[in-house]
């Protein structure tokens, strides 16, 4: 499969799901089904961080990055104070090791 | 007995609801653009995602997910398993706007977190207004795309610059402020030792899938237990 392809695959499932709930407005999901909805993006964000960043060549650094940066999003609250403080003090490990 | 206001106001409102959000999504939409540019996507191709696809974490994932190399089907699939959140955002709002079948197909294009979470708590909420929220933030995501995408061509090489840092501190964004609460922050950090562990014999996409499903799983279960108590 072509990278395109693979695209319109994302496109896909992602319409779908997006159609599929707007179509089916007046279907009760039990609580169960509900809170499995509201804890997939805290599940898959937790297996995208962990193991690229502690399997990584350099992950010392990308670990005490990451713990600014999460420091930094509880304190602040905002996205981008996160991931400029957290790259700043990665920029700033590389430069010195 | 109240006058609905015109389509054109209640369009401008949910689309002026989302305008502070833009400091927050612009520089995600730059991040997105310079890290698909470090996996090896093309211009167009970084482009028609943000276009088609339109969801942010997922569009993050893919563009790592390709810059590993993974197999199209984990890639597809991952998607799936991140954007499935969305029927949750459409059952909540379909039962708060009545919708032709016309108008799903076009309110489903643009949905969003973003969108929904300031659709849902509008008081004065309408096909209009959820539009207008909507088809902000995709324009805000679209135009920082491209900028992106161009600022990265400037970019001599990525991987001397690592930005690869910025995939997990993108989703460090999007975790950290929903760990409100002792169940969510159990689910994360049950989440993050199972992915490690399995990530030692599994592909990448496999891992976030699994993950996925049984942290969510765990989560729901640890939940609902605890409300019945």
């Amino acid at each position: 499969m072509s990278v395109f392809a693979t695209l319109l695959g994302m496109w896909a499932v992602t319409y779908a799901a997006r159609l599929a709930g707007l179509s089916l407005g007046r279907v009760q999901l039990s609580a169960f089904w509900l809170a499995f909805l509201r804890f997939v993006p805290i599940s898959v964000f937790a297996a995208l961080i962990v193991p690229d960043v502690v399997g990584s060549a350099d992950w010392p650094q990308q670990v005490l990055a990451c713990a600014v940066a999460a420091l930094l999003l509880w304190r602040t609250r905002s996205l981008a104070w996160g991931i400029v403080g957290g790259f700043a003090v990665y920029w700033l490990l590389r430069q010195v090791t | 007995m109240t006058v609905a206001a015109p389509f054109r106001v209640s369009f401008l409102s949910g689309f002026r609801a989302i305008v502070p959000l833009w400091l927050g999504v612009a520089p995600f939409a730059v991040a997105y653009a310079v890290t698909a540019k470090a996996s090896g996507l093309s211009l167009f191709e970084t482009q028609w995602m943000s276009l088609t696809v339109f969801a942010g974490a997922s569009q993050f994932a893919a563009a790592g997910l390709f810059g590993q190399g993974a197999a199209p089907i984990s890639i597809v699939v991952t998607t799936a398993v991140l954007n499935v959140r969305h029927l949750l955002y459409g059952l909540s709002l379909a039962q708060k706007v009545p919708m032709t079948l016309g108008q799903r197909l076009l309110a489903a294009q643009f949905l969003t977190d973003e969108a929904y979470g300031m659709a849902v708590s509008a008081p004065g909420l309408n096909l209009a207004f959820l539009l207008g929220a909507e088809l902000s933030l995709y324009t805000v995501w679209n135009v920082f795309t491209l900028l992106g995408s161009l600022l990265g061509a400037l970019v001599p090489d990525p991987e001397k610059l690592g930005v690869g840092i910025v995939f997990p501190l993108a989703f460090l964004g999007l975790l950290i402020p929903q760990l409100v609460g002792r169940v969510p922050m159990i689910v994360a950090a049950l989440s993050g030792l199972l992915a490690w562990g399995l990530s030692r014999v599994l592909p990448g996409g496999v891992v976030v899938l699994a993950t996925g499903v049984l942290g969510a799983l765990a989560g729901a279960w640890l939940s609902t237990r605890r409300n019945r108590a």
